[in-house]
């Protein structure tokens, strides 16, 4: 039990400080569409399916599973800033409610594909065993 | 960007996950439905706290990081409670146990429901300013 509380706060954090590097070096375009957080977001997600799968064929710790898994890529990951930001961008004048739309868009379906393609890369020694 | 920064973005990243993981841990003991309802209640609430939060104390949404507020509470524990990640790993794990409709619903309205609440918390906070 401590070690799985040690764990999600360790990757947690590692995750976080990840998020806000690239916050920092991730250069936005002009109008104001949030690649940094989209970037992180798809990253988590591609890397989460990795593990995921991973840890279902067994390939990886249950201890990995939660370090990587639920801390690290929970932890760079963001729904808040992604929810929060796009509320912004709604409100904004100009064309901004249109980056709004293609920014959730964007997310949602490259998210998806990207978490599925990872499940891909961390099973894909199971079929060749199999 | 201070060494300062780092500490509360890691710290408040750290609780952040920690109050996830406990809060998935409590919903799924109690609730056992199809619908992935911890990640949603998760995301659905550091939704709202960071609109209300942001309005509050009138953070510029681009302003992450400079002070415990920015980096520790909204970088830091917001960012590292709510998991876009978790979201996209249940709406797949929908699609895999044949329930695709669910899984794009799900997708839907953790988006719109989120945008909602992101919305309630700011005007919240600027009726109490």
């Amino acid at each position: 039990m401590l070690n799985i509380v040690i764990l999600v706060f360790v990757g947690g954090a590692v995750g976080a400080t990840l998020r806000e590097a690239l916050m920092l070096t991730v250069r936005n375009p002009i109008d104001g569409f949030p690649l940094d957080i989209l970037t992180a977001n798809i990253i988590a997600a591609l890397l989460l399916g990795v593990v995921t799968a991973q840890h279902a064929r067994k390939a990886v710790s249950d201890d990995v599973n939660t370090l990587v898994g639920t801390g690290i890529m929970g932890g760079l990951s963001t729904f808040s800033s992604f929810a929060y930001g796009s509320f912004v961008l709604l409100n904004s004048p100009k064309d901004r409610p249109t980056v709004a739309l293609l920014y959730v868009v964007v997310s949602l379906v490259l998210g998806y594909i990207a978490v599925i393609v990872g499940m891909k890369l961390g099973g894909a020694h199971e079929r060749h065993s199999a | 960007m201070r060494p300062l920064d780092v500490i509360w973005v890691g710290l408040g990243g750290g609780l952040g996950s920690l109050l996830r993981w406990w809060l998935g841990r409590v919903v799924g003991e109690r609730y056992h439905g199809a619908f992935p309802l911890s990640t949603f209640i998760i995301n659905i609430t550091g939704a709202f706290v960071i609109g209300y939060l942001s309005v509050l104390f009138k953070v510029d949404w681009r302003d992450r990081y400079g002070t415990a507020l920015n980096a520790g509470v909204l970088t830091g524990l917001l960012g590292g409670y709510t998991t876009f990640s978790s979201m996209q790993l249940d709406a797949a794990k929908l699609t895999e146990k044949k329930q695709r409709g669910l899984a794009t619903w799900y997708l839907v309205l953790s988006t719109v429901v989120g945008l909602l609440a992101a919305a309630l918390g700011a005007v919240i906070a600027r009726a109490q300013n």
